[in-house]
């Protein structure tokens, strides 16, 4: 039923038992036609079952007792952790429904749609694979899943990957980034940040940096929502809603790690290396950088490799949008932007088809001048990733 | 909560937008209507019907494909125990899950409140009042 009266239009609806998609984009599809859009966060559907036929020998053989467990009984040990994470997210999404993970056809759907010109794919299910206490499983399934990953979504128009690493198993990271990094579909290393221990600037991870910083592979980190660390008082076990989990997790993981890395002075031994934070949101991107700040003219010794303050660093570090905090006024995203130097480092991430991903209008609805938002809709990001305009 | 009540004065002529035919939007149903630049949209919860802006503020997702459900509240009255309440007159928002009473346009949790509008039948039409 639709009746016209008075340039009136009634439509009739329904009631979406999934959240919406990509309606947005068509609404602003004619205002966007011209601008590069770079989606930086987009997921696929990773579910385990996909791994099975990429795993050898005895993980083989323990994948198949996980499938077959249904994720009950006694599936191999320390996936069960992973499963037992997801299940208890999965029973949170009560409103609206889980999204349902999106496959090739429902990737490919909506990149018909011609308003994104690429999507970067991260991993979904994978993502837990930082805390896994034992190192060769999570690297197996790394491995498994970048392998599964490059044969099902190579050569598809506009979509690139993102590889996934276990930092617990440096020389295997490295291993897997020399694999694939050549693929011209391959544009970045996603780590798994969550729950990595010790932090990600330890000497023990620098394997894995020398191998990206080797092939020229820019760097993401993307967390979940699961724990800022995992030793006491910071494990989820602590926090008695998904809401706190999902609020602190992620940035404060980021601002671990960033800490960490610069730190460290990764940036200064790897000059060329380029690094992304991805789904932690952007608020807290100025204090960590003035506070390390403050700190640093107290304790630059601590860290001699330094040759600029902390700041000067974490301002080349690329930041997805996504979750992009409910800012009240609509000059304020451009003011934070500001504070934290980031007008040529903030790219746009949907996290489509998550639960949580950020509608495109989320980004419009603030004021900002065409150039800026240019740069964080697809500009910036095709630096990062050194991707070729294709508008 | 309150009912939304039309306005004590009226200065103006209203506009009546003819949304659909008593019959064709039955119990269970709505609508989006569009006019000008405004959205609204439309339901019929259990033969009474109740028209909203139809668009959440948070990120502009369609609020006329919300799910109507209840919610839970806990407040004074239910002794800060959590209950479940206003059954089937929830509207969830489509994107991230934003709750409004349907009848008020009053968001959960919010100091907020959507803008409604009186709806009235005619002649067995669901007219819409501007
Ligand atoms: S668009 Fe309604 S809750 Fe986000």
């Amino acid at each position: 039923m639709a009746t016209e009266n008075q340039n009136v239009t009634v439509q009739r609806v329904e009631p979406s038992f999934n959240p919406v998609q990509d309606e947005d984009l068509d609404q602003y599809g004619r205002e966007l036609q011209d601008c590069t859009i770079v989606d930086v966060d987009v997921h696929v559907d990773d579910t385990l079952m996909f791994m099975f036929d990429y795993m050898d020998g005895h993980y083989r053989k323990r994948m198949e007792t996980v499938l077959q467990a249904d994720f009950k009984g006694e599936p191999g040990n320390s996936l069960r952790n992973m499963i037992a994470h997801i299940a208890w997210l999965g029973s949170s999404y009560d409103k609206p429904p889980r999204a349902k993970l999106a496959t090739k056809e429902d990737l490919l759907a909506r990149m018909e749609k011609g308003i994104i010109d690429y999507s970067i794919l991260f991993p979904s299910e994978l993502l837990p694979i930082g805390y896994l206490p034992e190192p060769k499983w999570a690297a197996a399934l790394a491995t498994a899943y970048n392998q599964y990953m490059v044969d099902a979504y190579q050569n598809l128009d506009g979509v690139k990957i993102a590889i996934v690493v276990a930092p617990q198993h440096p020389q295997r990271a490295a291993e897997e980034i020399d694999l694939h990094a050549g693929h011209p579909d391959v544009v970045s290393v996603c780590i798994p940040d969550v729950g990595v221990n010790p932090p990600i600037g330890d000497e023990k991870y620098w394997p894995m940096f020398e191998a990206a910083a080797r092939h020229d592979l820019p760097i993401s980190f993307h967390g979940i929502e699961a724990l800022i660390h995992d030793n006491y008082p910071l494990r989820v076990a602590h926090f008695h809603t998904l809401m706190q989990v999902n609020s602190m997790g992620f940035p404060f993981t980021s601002m671990l790690q960033i800490m960490s890395v610069v730190c460290a002075g990764i940036p200064v031994r790897f000059p060329n290396l380029k690094f992304a934070i991805l789904e932690a949101g952007l608020t807290w991107m100025p204090f960590i950088m003035y506070r390390l700040d403050a700190a640093y003219l107290r304790y630059r010794t601590e860290m001699p490799a330094l040759e600029k303050k902390p700041s000067d660093y974490i301002r080349d570090w690329y930041i997805g949008t996504h979750e992009l905090e409910a800012l009240p006024r609509r000059g304020d995203l451009v003011r934070l932007i500001d504070l934290y130097q980031g007008h040529d480092t903030t790219m746009w991430a949907s996290d489509w088809p998550h639960l949580e991903r950020d509608l495109i209008a989320g980004l419009m609805r603030y004021d900002m001048d065409d150039t800026l938002r240019r740069k964080i809709l697809g500009e910036n990001a095709l630096r990062f990733f050194g991707l070729a305009p294709r508008k | 909560m309150t009912t939304a009540q039309p306005p004590a004065r009226q200065t103006r002529q209203r506009r009546k937008i003819t949304v659909a035919a008593t019959d064709d939007l039955p119990p269970g149903a709505r609508v989006e209507v569009q006019t000008g630049r405004a959205v609204i949209a439309v339901f019929n919860v259990d033969g009474e019907y109740y028209a909203l802006f139809g668009r959440c503020p948070h990120q502009s997702a369609p609020l006329s494909r919300g799910r109507l459900q209840g919610t839970v509240i806990c407040n004074a009255e239910t002794c800060w125990e959590t209950e479940w309440a206003f059954d089937g007159e929830i509207l969830v928002c489509p994107g991230h899950g934003m709750e409004y009473h349907v009848k008020s346009g009053e968001a959960i949790g919010y100091d907020l409140k959507l803008r409604t509008y009186e709806v009235v039948v005619e002649e067995g039409q669901v007219i819409l009042l501007l």
